[in-house]
């Protein structure tokens, strides 16, 4: 069998990543998006994604990773999978309806003998209720996509899950070349099971950070210190060393806000108890507000229109997301505050706030600031010398949820230095 | 769940009507109100009696279009723990009613309680659900429905937990209890030890905090609550230490099962961003102040 030509449809995030990493195990593949202006930029390596190392990937790749905005090209791919990422809105809904358009103009477009493979992120009975192809030329694709990381992630997978009409039945060949050139575990399941297992997932972290947030929580208000009891959870086998135990200012980003209300729908359409989702997103909204909660007991209880120094807009470190950012929703709330922002990825929109500017580095953003919050954990604010902002602040209070600043140091600068998780400072909330 | 302001700086309202004038909050408010520009019409129940059947109809008379009304009337458990004590409260409201259905007031201000909510939950916020465990609780629940469902006129319901300061009418244990017993017979009876954490507020935060949801117009729903609780055996001890006299603190076998309760104030932060809360220690002094210079003088 001759390697199969590899076709993805979607060239948003997750589809630029997964065709990317494909192409790098070796196959030839087709990038398709009808966007013809998108596809332009491609060529151009103008890249609208950030995520480390992805730029490389793509360079190495050379010619065996080719964009297109004329869905003719898939005719001649083997495989090809639908990628483009489901946007969610307020309430986490996904619309999974230009997925279903573009899944229309995928099968129009393929070879009569070519495998679809939805990898976006949909709810659970979406592919068996397509019908648009024989059951044994249709299988969904679990994507474990992390922002941030995800090239790491794609290029390197810890297994494939993958669901399919009949499980018990031989994966298409082709398609079994593509999952075993990664030569990671592959788990074949019947269609719903794999669209509830990419949930199942997200349950499993939101539990993990739900657990740290509360017990983070707990541990501000009775002198105990998360960063010292996380690691001991973590060498216990039952929890393992990747748990997601870091606490965080609630869920962000979208894609398990999105698992959470889709759960949370299927479960009351099936009489199900989920109650145990509304205690997530309640814990979720009160992490959210931690920021605004230190602000005011430590400034705004005390001071009028302060000035505020915010680091960070994107809803996490190594990506262009602000989709659900604390650091976003902070600076909206901070109406009776002057803010002085900086990221390194992102400008923040003037529509956010009416006075607000926007620094050129993050030394600039502290100039005379009364109180620093640093919202996202960039890599390069760890750069920050406590003492440094100390003389360039008017303030001393930074507020550092994720402990960017290295703790001793920042009390020895003399900064009232307040992490989450860990002890406060008398009048402290 | 939250409070919106009409306006976005604050305006005073053409006039203040205040039911509930001769309560404890009322005459603090209504004091407050005197030195400022802003006209008050004071109604306490030597003026109209809302349990009364023609009361409705009395108010209507006394009240005009452009003014903000503030209904701080309420019986209180200490008045009467009885269904026959809920149905008065709720013909008050039935009367509130009848006269703002007929004279679409401008801003009306409920003076609503925490005790909508119930303890199974320790930390509260306006996105907690009422589920009140008390009769009282009921009628203030049941209140808020009312006029949320009956009434047009812009509406700001306000949840206020345990009020403290001096000239308190009610007596309820907490602060004003322990002052009271601290100064008068040199000892505080703590229930069990004093273990529950309420959060109190000191009466002129609750003052100031009313009043700027009147100047700012504001509708919606927020808990007048600190954000600080406090357990009663360190509030008795605040109480001792600046009672100017010797006093003990007794505790007493415990009668019921150990509460806690707290609130997240973010919507009121969001609210009143600058709103500075007394410091209990600050509040307990002033009380005590307050009420011996009323004694003596």
């Amino acid at each position: 069998m001759n390697a199969p030509v590899v076709g993805f449809a979607g060239m948003t995030h997750l589809g630029l990543i997964s065709s990317s990493a494909v192409a790098a195990r070796g196959f030839e593949v087709v990038c398709f998006d009808s966007d013809a202006a998108l596809i332009e930029r491609l060529r151009r390596q103008e890249w609208p994604i950030l995520e480390p190392g992805f730029a490389e990937l793509v360079r190495g790749n050379g010619k065996q990773q080719r964009f297109t905005s004329a869905a003719t090209e898939l005719a001649g791919c083997d495989v090809v999978y639908v990628a483009p990422d489901v946007p969610t809105d307020d309430q986490g809904r996904g619309d999974i309806a230009g997925l279903t358009r573009l899944i229309g103009d995928v099968v129009s477009a393929m070879n009569s003998t070519a495998v679809m493979v939805v990898l976006s992120q949909v709810p659970p009975g979406f592919t068996r209720a397509l019908r648009v192809l024989p059951p044994q030329r249709l299988y969904y694709q679990v994507e474990t996509l992390v922002f941030g990381i995800a090239v790491e992630r794609a290029t390197k997978p810890e297994r494939y899950i993958v669901g399919c009409a009949d499980p018990l039945a031989p994966i298409e060949p082709r398609f079994a070349a593509v999952l075993g050139a990664f030569g990671c575990p592959i788990l074949p399941m019947r269609y719903e099971s794999a669209e509830l297992a990419k949930i199942s997932i997200n349950f499993c972290l939101t539990a993990s950070v739900s657990v740290a947030n509360t017990l983070a929580g707990l541990c501000e208000r009775i002198g105990a210190d998360w960063s010292e009891i996380a690691p001991a959870l973590k060498l216990d086998r039952r929890i393992g060393l990747y748990a997601y135990l870091s606490p965080g200012l609630g869920l962000s980003g979208g894609n398990l806000e999105r698992d959470l209300a889709t759960v949370q729908r299927l479960a009351a359409a099936a009489g199900s108890e989920a109650g145990i989702v509304n205690a997530w997103l309640r814990n979720s909204t009160h992490c959210r507000n931690w920021p605004l909660r230190q602000i005011y007991e430590r400034v705004l209880s005390r001071q009028d229109c302060p000035t505020i120094g915010i680091l960070g807009v994107t809803y996490k470190e190594n990506t262009h997301s602000i989709k659900n950012s604390p650091a976003v929703a902070l600076i909206r709330e901070l109406t009776s505050c002057t803010l002085r922002v900086f990221d390194p990825a992102v400008t923040a929109s003037a529509n956010w706030h009416s006075r607000m500017t926007v620094a050129e580095d993050p030394l600039a953003a502290c100039d005379g600031i009364d109180a620093l919050v640093i919202a996202t954990p960039w890599p390069q604010f760890r750069a920050l010398k406590p003492a440094e902002l100390t003389r360039r602040m008017h303030g001393r209070v930074v507020i550092d949820p994720y402990s960017i600043l290295e703790r001793s140091a920042a009390r020895a600068a003399g900064l009232e230095h307040i992490v989450l998780g860990a002890p406060q400072p008398v009048g402290a909330t | 769940m939250s409070l919106n302001h009409t306006h976005p700086s604050p305006q005073p309202p053409a006039r203040v009507v205040v039911l509930g004038a001769g309560g404890f909050l009322g005459r603090h408010f209504v004091q407050s109100l005197a030195d400022g520009d802003i006209p008050v019409l004071a109604l306490g129940s030597g003026e109209i009696d809302l349990s009364d059947a023609a009361a409705g109809a009395e108010l209507k008379r006394r009240l005009q279009p452009s003014d903000a009304l503030l209904f701080l009337s309420a019986l209180t458990p200490d008045k009467g723990r009885t269904s026959a004590t809920l149905m008065k409260n709720l013909a008050m409201a039935r009367a509130v009613i009848e006269a703002v259905q007929a004279i679409d007031v401008a801003h009306l201000v409920y003076a609503s309680s925490d005790a909508v909510y119930s303890f199974a939950d320790p930390l509260i916020s306006e996105a907690t659900p009422s589920v009140p465990s008390d009769l009282y609780g009921a009628m203030h629940r049941t209140r808020e429905l009312m006029l949320a469902n009956e009434v047009k006129s812009p509406l700001a319901l306000l949840r206020f937990s345990a009020v403290y300061g001096d000239g308190d009418t009610h007596n309820s244990y907490g602060p004003n209890r322990f002052i009271r017993q601290a100064l008068k017979e040199g000892c505080i009876s703590l229930g069990g030890d004093g273990e529950e954490t309420r959060d109190h507020v000191y009466i002129d935060d609750a003052v100031a905090l009313l009043k700027s949801v009147v100047m700012r117009r504001s509708t919606g729903m927020l808990n007048v609550v600190t954000g600080h609780s406090a357990s009663f055996r360190s509030v008795a001890e605040s109480v001792a230490a600046m009672a100017g006299r010797p006093v003990a603190i007794q505790a007493t076998p415990r009668q019921s099962p150990i509460t806690h309760r707290s609130f997240d104030i973010v919507n009121l932060i969001r609210a009143f961003p600058n709103m500075r809360f007394t410091p209990m220690q600050e509040g307990i002094a002033a009380t005590i102040a307050r009420t011996a210079e009323k004694a003596s003088g």
